[in-house]
């Protein structure tokens, strides 16, 4: 596959000159990036424009800006109630997964107990179910336990249905740890938690942090569970509420752009200040067995 | 120079003895009924090819791997079923295995802190074996930001602040450039002398092995060869094993036919018949007189060339010469068998020569060709 990019292009990276190919790497890339950021950036734009802004020049920058929209669908629009509820599900979610992950991971990865395989497939099962399949069941499930309108519900069902790729990917961390580094604290005296908690934790912590924020994206931006789950208006999360506001204020594109920004401001902030760790800790373990 | 743990490690050290020790993984016997015992304070290397079960015998002292049989004792306890912390022993492994989130300071102070010493009694320890192990400057930086040589440095810091009954060291040096790893296999050796503390030893290397060791212990395929002071092993060697393992460039090893010459025990080297004198003559003459068959071993520092025979000596080809600058490595075709001949750097020889091969029979070896023993 390689043989298909051009020599010149290969060596890029580390050579001084731009190499004459430059434009074959550039030009998709910037096709792509248009694609990407462009819907987004119109939204945002839009949450600050007047109507009147919005019909003089949809596709300009808003100037000068207002943050009338934005008071408006945090207020009316009960935006603050579901940013509350998208920020604490989120939270309890990214928590619940940290711990589980690592420590389930660490225990495929580095420990030695009977069933050990028998529990990866199964694990490995649950990576191909898709949740819409079993939408009906959890449901079911969920009001036996007499959970359903509660944040447990959501948390308790996100956090299951994502442990197995996030228990693969803390797996593959611990793997990549060498393998003396605990023989080297047994011996030093630690137990396995000391071990554990002390030593290999604090190692592994450029996986901790992929797991963080993609669990966070992932619950942040979840629809389909807080929707069945979660009947109440006040307990609704952000992207169940864009949803409902977009019936009720169909044609006011102000407000929805709003809500639009209020919704995807937080994970893309969040993802601009942590991408680096975000792609190292997704090149240095994730990937590998 | 080591103050802190008084002149000598005095109280702290314990012999250490292995019982028909066996380790089996599955239906792989890893090692096979190993007996040792190792003086309190004395340095022994376990020595063999990679594989041989050297470090699993290691691994097995440390706590890190189970017991199939036998047992195992530190001191006067039997630490089978003992946890390595429990066994009061400090390892330094081939990849030094440091902290890498920790500071040098920490990592010397893991062992202190998990046993829950006081600050100041850590504090105090971690400045003096830093200034033992030269690393004073370093306690604030990352291993990352270290060299090769200062690593090794911090784990053996960290393996001597504990103050251990024993040391165990997993090729410690291994991971060194060869300059480095001279000058360190040095210190190593004073380090041990003066904590007086019982150190194994576990390397491949047998140059290491002969200058470390007060003694050897040398393992092939999961069962002990032969244990002994590095001299004697060198000299004496049990099996053709140790014989071809210690020594660089290794002993030549010749299969040689048992014959009479004029009525006294000789020798068929190669299709060449030459006497056997002196204590040879006598070796050989306690073989059963059905065996016609042994392994003739001459270092290469013992091999004689000549230009001319006296009747004693084995003609045959130079195959290559080696020159090490100091020294020549003639290698000598005896008709299928080679000879490694070790000579001054100034002996004439070229590819092709005919030169004679002899040895000193006081000090040949010979060797069982089915038990692959020695033959006394």
């Amino acid at each position: 596959m390689t043989d298909a990019i051009p020599r010149s292009v290969r060596s890029f990276p580390s050579g001084e000159r731009r190499p004459r190919a430059w434009w074959l790497v550039y030009i998709p890339l910037t096709i792509l990036f248009i694609f990407a950021v462009a819907p987004l950036l119109l939204t945002w734009f839009t949450a600050f424009k007047t109507d009147q802004q919005q019909l003089v020049s949809p596709y300009g920058l808003p100037l000068p800006p207002t943050l009338d929209n934005l008071g408006e669908a945090w207020t009316v629009g009960r935006f603050s109630i579901y940013f509350k509820n998208s920020l604490i599900i989120s939270i309890a979610d990214v928590i619940g997964m940290v711990v589980i992950s690592s420590l389930a991971g660490y225990a495929f990865a580095r420990l030695r107990f009977p069933g050990q395989k028998l529990l990866l497939y199964g694990l490995l099962v649950g990576l191909t179910i898709p949740v819409a399949a079993i939408i009906i069941p959890l449901y079911l499930t969920m009001r036996d336990f007499h959970l359903l309108n509660t944040y447990s519900s959501v948390i308790i069902a996100d956090i299951a249905l994502a442990a197995p790729i996030f228990v693969f990917i803390m797996r593959a961390f611990f793997k990549d740890l060498p393998g003396e580094l605990d023989d080297a604290a047994r011996v030093d005296g630690a137990n396995e938690l000391q071990i554990f908690w002390q030593i290999m934790l604090p190692l592994a912590r450029p996986g901790l942090m992929t797991v963080a924020l993609l669990e966070f994206l992932w619950s942040w931006n979840d629809l389909l569970l807080p929707l069945v789950f979660l009947v109440s208006d006040d307990l609704r999360t952000l992207p169940v509420g864009m949803l409902f506001f977009q019936g009720r204020f169909t044609i006011d594109y102000g407000l929805m752009s709003a809500g639009v920004l209020i919704l995807s401001l937080p994970v893309t902030l969040l993802f601009l200040i942590f991408q680096r760790d975000f792609v190292k800790g997704l090149a240095s373990g994730a990937l590998k067995g | 120079m080591i103050g802190f743990l008084g002149p000598r490690n005095e109280g702290r050290s314990a012999p250490v003895a292995f019982e028909h020790v066996v380790k089996r993984f599955g239906a792989v016997t890893a090692v096979d009924d190993l007996s040792l015992d190792v003086p309190d304070g004395e340095m022994l290397v376990l020595l063999g090819p990679s594989g041989c079960g050297k470090t699993t015998s290691l691994r097995m002292l440390a706590g890190l791997e189970s017991i199939s049989g036998g047992q195992i004792r530190i001191g006067d306890t039997v630490v089978n079923e003992l946890p390595p912390r429990a066994r009061d022993i400090a390892m330094v492994f081939q990849s030094y295995a440091l902290y890498a989130h920790l500071t040098v300071y920490e990592n010397l102070a893991y062992p202190l802190r998990v046993r829950k010493l006081p600050k100041a009694e850590i504090d105090r320890r971690v400045r003096d074996v830093a200034g033992v192990v030269q690393i004073g400057e370093l306690l604030e930086r990352k291993p990352k930001a270290l060299s090769g040589g200062q690593r090794q440095r911090v784990a053996l810091g960290r393996a001597i602040i504990r103050r251990p009954a024993v040391f165990l060291m997993d090729e410690p040096l291994s991971n060194l450039d060869a300059k480095l790893r001279l000058h360190t296999r040095g210190e190593l050796k004073r380090f041990q002398r003066e904590l007086a503390t019982t150190t194994i030893y576990v390397t491949h290397d047998q140059a290491e092995a002969m200058t470390l060791a007060d003694r050897l212990a040398i393992m092939d395929r999961g069962i002990l060869q032969q244990v002994g002071r590095p001299k004697e092993v060198y000299a004496k060697p049990a099996s053709v094993f140790v014989a071809g393992f210690l020594g660089s460039p290794p002993m030549n090893l010749l299969d040689v036919r048992v014959t009479s010459v004029a009525g006294s025990p000789g020798l068929e080297i190669a299709g060449t018949s030459i006497p056997a004198t002196g204590s040879l003559g006598a070796r050989l003459g306690t073989l059963a007189p059905d065996q016609r068959e042994v392994i003739l071993g001459v270092r290469p520092e013992e091999v004689a060339l000549s230009r001319e025979t006296s009747g004693d000596r084995v003609p045959g080809e130079v195959f290559v010469v080696e020159d090490l600058g100091n020294e020549i490595l003639v290698t000598l075709d005896l008709g299928g068998q080679f000879v490694m001949a070790r000579m001054p750097s100034d002996y004439p020889a070229e590819m092709g020569d005919h030169l004679w091969f002899g040895f000193d029979s006081e000090r040949a070896h010979l060797f069982d060709t089915v038990s692959q023993r020695r033959i006394e």
